[in-house]
This record gives C-alpha cells, sequence and structure tokens, in this order.
C-alpha cells in the first residue's frame, strides 16, 4: 500500500504547476510568513511534519529534524536538532536552513526568527486539520499536486477501513488511555475520530475535551467493554478496576510501539493506523 | 508546672470544658469532608447508597456499580488524603515549633526534594509501583541525613544552618530530578503529576503501605509536645530547664521527616498545607503544642479532602494545584502581618 501511495504520488507530482515563489501564507502562530523562494534547505521539528514531507518526496530536502523524528527510516541520517522545548539553537542556525517548522507549541520561532531565518508554524490537532494542514506544508516546499495525490489517497484508503467496520455487528464502548496519569481522547480530536472509525463508541463525551484528564471513577461508571491502551496487569492493579468488563473479558490491549506511534502522529501514516486499530477492536473483520 | 497539684488539674478542666464546643466543631467537620469526599464526584452518589456500600463492603458481600467507586476508589482517595493531610499540618506544626519560624514547613529540610528525587528515578526506570515509595522514603531520609550532616555544628544543629543547607540540598536534588525528567521524556507527565500532587488512584494497598509511617511519626511527635512547648521560651532557658535541646531538635526532625516522606511516597508532593494549617489551627485552638498537633491533624485531613473533592470535580484536576492556588495568597498575607 505504502509503495502504491509513493508511485501516485510521484506520477501526480510531476505533472504539477510551479508554485510562484515569493510566497505568503498563514501560519498556525497567525503570523504571515513569506517564503522567498521553493525552500531546499529545511528543518523540521515536529514528528509528522518530517514524515508528510518524505511522503511528498522531498526528504532529502530535510538539513535537520528534531529528536523525535524516526520515520521513515531515511530520516535516522538526519542530524538531530533537539525538540521543540529544548531546541538546539546553535545547529540550527550552522545548518542554514531557508525554512524551519515547528509547531504553536515550544520556543523555537522567535530566536530563530531573530536570526533572520524563515520559520512556519504548522501543527494539525483535528482530523480535518491533518488534511488542510498537509495541503498548506505541499503549497510550501512547491509539492501541492503531490499534496492533492497524498490527501485523496490517504482519504481513501481510511474509506476502506470505514466500510469494514461499518459492517461490524456490535461496536464495544471504549476507553483509550494515551497517558497513565490518566488521559485519554475526546470524540472530537484526530485520534477520537479514528476510534469511532475502528468501530468502537468512545466513552468519553465530547463536552470532557480533546485530550482530557479523566477522572477513574468515571471510568467506572462507564465500563467500558474495550480498554487500549495500557496492559492488562496495570488495569487490573488499579483501585476498583478489576472487575470493570473489559479487564474481566480480557479486553485491555496494549498498542504495539509502532502503532501508538502512528496513530498518535497526524500525518501520512494514519490510513494504515487506523487500519491496524480496526484490526484490534475487530479481528473478525480482518480474517 | 503545676501539672500535679489540685488546682492545676481543676483549671485544666475547666479549661477542656470551655474548648468543647469547639473540639466538636473539628470532629464534625473532619465527618462533613468525609462524607462529602466520599459522595460526591464526577459521579454523584446519593447518601444511603455511600451507607449501603459501605456496609456491603465492611460484611464483605460482592461490591457492583456504584459501589465500586465508593468502596475502592472514593473511600481510599479520601482515606489517603485525611492521612497526608494530617501528616504534613503535624509536621509543619512541628517545624515551626523547633526552628521558631512560622514560615518553615514540613519540606524545609530537602524531605520534598529528596523523595521527589526517589519517586522520580523509580518513575522514570518503570519501577513496580510499590518500589516508588520505598525509593521516595529512602532518598527523603538520606537528603534529611546530607542536610544534617551539613548543618552540624560540634554537637549542635543551629537553625539557620539547618535551613540553609536544606535549601542548598533541596536545590540541588531538584536539579538531578529535573535532568531525569528531560531524559526520560516519555513519562515525564507522570513525574510532573507527582510534583504537583496527585490522590488519583490511591488505593486500599497504598493507604496501608503510607499509614506506619504516619502514625510512626505522628505518633513521636505527640510524644515531643511538651518539649517543644518548653522550646518556644528559647535555648538557652529550655537547656536550663532539664531540655536536651540538640536531641529534642534532632528527634523532631527525623519523626518529622519519616511521616512526611510516607505522606509524599504515593500522592507527591502537595504544597502549602503543612505551612498554613497550622497557623489557622494555632489561632483558632491555641499554641500549646499537644493541643496545635491534634487540632493540626484533623483540619489538615478535612482540608485535603476537601481541596481534593475541588480538584476532582474542576478543571483544576489536580489537588495540589488547588492547595497551591489557596496556599500562596494566605502565605504572602502571613508575610505581610509578620513585617508589620
Amino acid at each position: 500500500m505504502k509503495i502504491l501511495t509513493l508511485t501516485t504520488t510521484l506520477a501526480l507530482a510531476g505533472t504539477a504547476a510551479a508554485a510562484t515563489y515569493p510566497l505568503t501564507l498563514t501560519d498556525d502562530l497567525n503570523r504571515k510568513v513569506t517564503v522567498k523562494a521553493e525552500p531546499m534547505r529545511i528543518i523540521s521539528m515536529v514528528p509528522s511534519t518530517s514524515e508528510t514531507l518524505c511522503a511528498l518526496n522531498v526528504c532529502d530536502r530535510l538539513v535537520g529534524v528534531d529528536a523525535y523524528s524516526d520515520f521513515p527510516a531515511q530520516l535516522s541520517k538526519v542530524p538531530k536538532m533537539g525538540d521543540l522545548y529544548t531546541p538546539n539553537i546553535e545547529a540550527m542556525v550552522a545548518a542554514k536552513p531557508d525554512l524551519v517548522l515547528v509547531s504553536k507549541y515550544g520556543k523555537v520561532s522567535e530566536s530563530l526568527a531573530q536570526a533572520g531565518i524563515t520559520v512556519f508554524a504548522l501543527n494539525p490537532e483535528t482530523y480535518d486539520e491533518v488534511f488542510s494542514k498537509l495541503l498548506t506544508l505541499g503549497k510550501l516546499v512547491n509539492r501541492e499536486a503531490a499534496a492533492k495525490a497524498l490527501v485523496t489517497t490517504m482519504a481513501r484508503d481510511i474509506a476502506k477501513t470505514e466500510v469494514l467496520t461499518r459492517a461490524a455487528v456490535t461496536k464495544p464502548t471504549a476507553y483509550f488511555e494515551i497517558d497513565p496519569t490518566p488521559y485519554s481522547i475526546g470524540p472530537k480530536s484526530f485520534m477520537g475520530v479514528l476510534l469511532t472509525k475502528a468501530g468502537a463508541r468512545n466513552i468519553i463525551p465530547e463536552s470532557m475535551g480533546d485530550f482530557p484528564k479523566v477522572d477513574p471513577e468515571f471510568i467506572v461508571k462507564a465500563n467500558p467493554q474495550l480498554m487500549l491502551g495500557l496492559d492488562a496487569k496495570t488495569a487490573a492493579a488499579r483501585p476498583g478496576w478489576a472487575n470493570l468488563s473489559a479487564v474481566k473479558a480480557g479486553r485491555v490491549i496494549s498498542l504495539p510501539a509502532e502503532l501508538s506511534s502512528s496513530l498518535s502522529r497526524p500525518g501520512p501514516r494514519l490510513p494504515a493506523a487506523l487500519r491496524s486499530l480496526a484490526r484490534l477492536i475487530h479481528p473478525e473483520l480482518f480474517r | 508546672m503545676s501539672t500535679g497539684t489540685p488546682s492545676g488539674a481543676a483549671q485544666r478542666l475547666r479549661r477542656g470544658a470551655r474548648r468543647w464546643p469547639r473540639t466538636l466543631g473539628l470532629a464534625l467537620l473532619l465527618v462533613v469532608a468525609v462524607i462529602l469526599g466520599t459522595g460526591l464526584g464526577s459521579v454523584t452518589i446519593a447518601p444511603g447508597d455511600v451507607l449501603g456500600a459501605l456496609w456491603r463492603g465492611v460484611s464483605g458481600q460482592e461490591l457492583a456499580g456504584s459501589d465500586v467507586i465508593v468502596w475502592s476508589i472514593r473511600l481510599p482517595r479520601v482515606v489517603m488524603g485525611v492521612l497526608v493531610g494530617a501528616a504534613l499540618s503535624m509536621c509543619g506544626a512541628s517545624f515551626q515549633g523547633v526552628f521558631r519560624n512560622p514560615l518553615a514547613d514540613p519540606y524545609l529540610l530537602g524531605v520534598a526534594s529528596g523523595s521527589a528525587l526517589g519517586a522520580t528515578v523509580a518513575i522514570v526506570l518503570d519501577w513496580p509501583r510499590a518500589a516508588i515509595p520505598v525509593a521516595a522514603l529512602v532518598c527523603a531520609l538520606g537528603a534529611v541525613a546530607l542536610t544534617l550532616i551539613l548543618a552540624r555544628e560540634g554537637r549542635r544543629f543551629p537553625p539557620t544552618r539547618l535551613i540553609l543547607s536544606g535549601v542548598v540540598v533541596g536545590s540541588v536534588l531538584s536539579a538531578a530530578s529535573t535532568a531525569l525528567i528531560l531524559r526520560g521524556q516519555d513519562r515525564a507527565r507522570l513525574v510532573l503529576a507527582y510534583t504537583l500532587g496527585d490522590l488519583g488512584f490511591s488505593g486500599w494497598r497504598d493507604v496501608l503501605t503510607v499509614l506506619p509511617y504516619v502514625a510512626l511519626g505522628g505518633a513521636a511527635l505527640l510524644l515531643l509536645a511538651r518539649a517543644l512547648d518548653t522550646l518556644q521560651l528559647g535555648d538557652l532557658t529550655a537547656r536550663s530547664l532539664g531540655v536536651p535541646v540538640e536531641r529534642l531538635r534532632l528527634l523532631v526532625v527525623v519523626a518529622a521527616s519519616v511521616a512526611t516522606a510516607g505522606a509524599v511516597a504515593y500522592v507527591g508532593i502537595i504544597g502549602f498545607v503543612g505551612l498554613i494549617v497550622p497557623h489557622i489551627a494555632r489561632l483558632a485552638f491555641g499554641a500549646g503544642h499537644r493541643t496545635l498537633l491534634l487540632t493540626s491533624a484533623v483540619l489538615g485531613g478535612a482540608g485535603l479532602v476537601l481541596a481534593d473533592l475541588l480538584a476532582r470535580t474542576t478543571a483544576l484536576s489536580q489537588v495540589g494545584i488547588v492547595t497551591t492556588l489557596l496556599g500562596g495568597p494566605f502565605f504572602l498575607y502571613l508575610l505581610r502581618r509578620q513585617r508589620e
């Protein structure tokens, strides 16, 4: 599937009309940023952005990435420049980038902007933003057609899984833990949308927000049939959780590391992540 | 010292009679806090159901539905709140007495940063949950020992040197914790929750682990209460009255450190309770240390349960955030009042 995506992308990229520079776009910090010419030396400080750039076939333009950018494998050769909260500004300036991509969080943009480097903040948070921000990124690096093609492929692959899960006879109520303190995901967050698309009913109501800290007793009251993101032993050891439906039925599933990372990154691997998630929730549909 | 004489006994009896209503009020406050803490939350449970759940739990019947919430989640959380609040407040009162400094708190000698370092090591290295308090306790006592060694002047422990050493040891250990947190990024939030103080996920087993430390430390402090009273007259006078000042100071520090280390083992560092509660208790019930320690314990226990209730029913989410938001301004008020 990945190879198919890539070839489609490449085929379409060849026919794309070139963007006109200088190009002015509004970023996620609400600043109007002007990119003077097609960026050829890019630093990406957000893992999903690095991934998307590679999917748009401009991986070789990356002269620096953040410490967490670990996919695809070829990024391991790109110099690491800290992360959004402890950035290695000196290394970043020394790499002479013509574009640095950051998120609206962290403290990278100001010091770099002072050094006269073009900084663009871009971080998708809702499901729709995953696609709209991907298109913006495509525009920025002059790969607009490739970005459109990637979005189309992603939407198609997501729809394929959705068709499968729609056929599910029962949809379990589910609790998805992203952090053991515990934090979960709301139905409006991009992860929450994927959880629903994977054929589960999220126990977290919309009113609790996108990534809420959850009161343990709320989870006991909701008594989910399925728990994702923690292991069975941890769940059973928590006060009052041993008798919950999911724990008793052995439906507590800790996500494989690769799935948990691809699922949490709003980038080109989301369709594949959705498929793996749906397979965990509804193995019967994938026989 | 008229304790043995008849007139002294009568005097105490009269004083006791005058204190009756206040003592009753204090006991009522604790009961109300426990009932509210057990009945309210993200899920509201009627008082009758709370009592039913308690009975089913005590009589060993099977728990289902809201019974589980009351018996396995809320009640241990409330009991943990009482234990921790009581421990921190008693230790605060003792520290304020032993250093004759109204702004002293149970974390003064590096207990908090020591236990935070221990807990951080355990959390970052993914040790089992049972190992967290052990690591926290060992490091807390280690931090206090280090502070005492640094502050020692011959056989004496001058308060100013103790406090300064405590501050330095605390800062160094905090820096070590922070370095560890930055290395163990994916567990950073777990450590952050600990350093902000959180009663979530407190179970009966945790309560039973913490109980002996708090009981032992608290009982020792109560035994030392009369000597603490004498110390308020100043080191010289106390010494001339036969109080072994240096040994007393050491005993109080060790006892308070044991109780504090136990208190912070699972729930983390809950700020300002140990600083503020003794002041309120002193204003309302007087400054004699036996009374002060007991009333601080009850007030602190009730207060922390109510603060936790506020935390889990609002967006403040963690009890340490609530106590800091309420305690910070009160601390500044104390500071201003002291200057005037």
